[in-house]
Parts: C-alpha cells; structure tokens; sequence
C-alpha cells in the first residue's frame, strides 16, 4: 500500500508487545541510495528515539506497529542526531539537480508502507521518480536531472 | 553565467545532499581560458576563509544554484592541490585589463568573466566595460595572449561583441568555428 510522508507524520507509534503508545512519528529516515527509509524518528529533539524499519511489525493506516518498547533506541551517530532534529527531513527540503540547479522544494514523498522503499518525490505539481535520488542531507536532495527535468 | 554570480554559490556534494562549503573567489587561469579551481568560505553565521580549496577536476557540475561536487574529499588543502590551484599567481587576474585588437583597437576593460553553464569551468567570454561606460560581452578562443595589463585578441571578435549574455552564448560557436578552432 502507497503512503505518504505527510499523511503518516503524527501518527502513533504503538509496541506490539505491550499495547502501549510509545510515542508518535516525528521524521521518516532515508537512505538515498538505497531509496528506502531505514528508520522512524519518534518524537522530536533531544527526546527522540530512533527505531529501524526491520523492528516494526506493521506500518499501518492508524498506528506504526514496533515489535517491543525495547526496539525504541537513541540516535547512534551524527546522522542520526541530525534527524532526530529535524535537519533531514525530505519534506519540505530543497531539490537540487546534480548539475547544481534548483528544481524546487519537495511537497511530499510515496512509499510503500509494506517494504518502506520510497516511490515517488512531490515538487510543486510534478511527480518525479525517487529513482532519481542521489542523496539527501541538511542542505538538499540531489536528483540526476535526466530523470527529474527542470520546471 | 559569470564569475560574479558563482561568487557565494554553496558547494554541495551529490552523494550526502550537505552544503560543505560556499565560493570565496575563482582561481582562472588565462592563457588555457578555464577556471583551475575556487577557494572557499565556510558557511554559516561564523562564516570565514575555508582552509582547503576545490580543484577544477574536482567539480562535478557548476549550475545557477549550486557548484556540485562528488563528495567532501573532493576539498583539498592548498599543499596537496595543484600549484596553480594552491598557491595562485596573483597577476593572473585579468579583471581591469585592457581589450585590445590585433588591430590595436580597444574594445573595453575586462569586467567579468563568462562561465559555460553546466561545465567544469570552461571560460567562453569576458563581460567588458566599453568605452563609453556601457556593458557587452566578448567571445573567447581558446587560447589568446594576456600580460596582466592588457589583452589581444583577434580582430574578428569586434564584429562579436554582444549586449547580453544570451547572445554571447548563441555567438560562441560561430566565434569559435570562423577561428578555425571548432
């Protein structure tokens, strides 16, 4: 099933062990070349906790299923501090052509909530492959042009 | 684009989507009418003199928004770059030069250098200041002589001289090809 960064942002994070609400989605954590998330950021700040895609049983509709509370763990790198402040967040983050022009800024990204692997990126009334992702960080999404053609 | 418009640019790397650094100034060498390298500004609020300095050969694309290269690596201490990219000869700057034909006449003063968008640093023109204080802009061969106070260049390139940047662009080939160099 396709879904949506924006639509999932907010939505509770429940432990599939406990029944117990554990937070709710902050940030979305992608690695570009792969083109997948690899990890969802509960909460915001210095609070946050990080649990990777393989911990959930379900990313679902109403709730992001975590197998165990346990699975919930503090950001293990720079990379991940970054997220868990919000420096990464596709949405909203200026694309940038890897011939170093801008494309616009990015409305919104489709993946499949069943593998986590991201299908397309929103810029402004444009639907681009996210085939076309080359990487992702603080400043920018850099897109090969071929694929992402300018405005 | 031109010189003046890549100045402040961010340098971004492909791969991790991170602005590393943003261009203080360009590094041109005249005679081979190409950039060799920028050296560099940190960016932020605490922004100063980037120690290390970006190679030519190290720049993946220069575009309208952003210079791009592969990855951090791609920034190199002055030591370990090329001499001309780290310790730069500073009459190489042709800004304020006087344009002259082989003719002996003068077009104008070098004002800005023109950039080919989407290369590497490939120089195809200089923006002059004329005469009379307006502005036009002038093909590039090749190679041309320079001496750090003046220019020469063929006397074709007077029939060349374009008012803006779009015209250059559409003139460069035609330059180039009656040059005998295409």
């Amino acid at each position: 099933m396709t879904e949506s960064f924006r639509d999932s942002s907010g939505r509770k994070v429940m432990s599939t062990a406990s029944a117990n609400e554990v937070g709710s989605v902050g940030h979305l954590l992608v690695d570009a070349q792969q083109r997948r998330i690899v990890s969802v950021v509960i909460g915001h700040g210095k609070k946050a906790h990080l649990v990777d895609w393989a911990q959930l049983s379900g990313f679902g509709p109403d709730a992001i299923m975590v197998v165990d509370e346990d699975a919930l763990r503090p950001p293990a790198d720079d990379r991940e501090r970054a997220a868990t402040e919000g420096n990464l967040e596709l949405v909203g983050k200026r694309a940038l052509s890897e011939r170093g022009n801008e494309l616009g800024q990015i409305d919104d990204v489709t993946f499949d909530a069943d593998t986590g692997v991201l299908e397309d990126l929103l810029i402004g009334d444009r639907r681009v492959s996210a085939g076309s992702l080359l990487g992702s960080g603080s400043y920018a999404a850099v897109l090969d042009e071929s694929q992402a053609p300018s405005p | 684009m031109t010189a003046s418009q890549i100045r402040g640019l961010p340098v971004v790397t492909v791969g991790g989507g991170e602005d590393v650094a943003e261009v203080r100034d360009v590094i041109y060498n005249p005679e081979a009418g190409r950039l060799v390298g920028v050296t560099l500004n940190k960016r932020g609020f605490l922004a100063g003199r980037h120690h290390e300095v970006l190679p030519a050969e190290a720049i993946h694309a220069v575009g309208q928004d952003a210079i791009m290269v592969l990855d951090e690596s791609s920034l190199v201490a002055p030591e370990d770059a090329p001499d001309d990219v780290g310790h730069p000869a500073t009459e190489r700057n042709v800004i304020g030069d006087d344009v002259l034909t082989e003719g002996g006449t003068s077009l104008g003063k070098v004002a800005d250098l023109v950039l080919l968008v989407g290369s590497t640093g490939e120089v195809v023109g200089y923006q002059i200041e004329k005469a009379d204080g307006g502005r036009g802009y002038i093909p590039l061969p090749a190679q041309l002589s320079v001496s750090g106070v003046a220019l020469v260049v063929p006397n074709i390139t007077e029939e060349f001289v374009q008012d803006d940047l779009v015209g250059l662009g559409a003139t460069v080939d035609e330059f180039r090809a009656r040059m005998g160099l295409t």
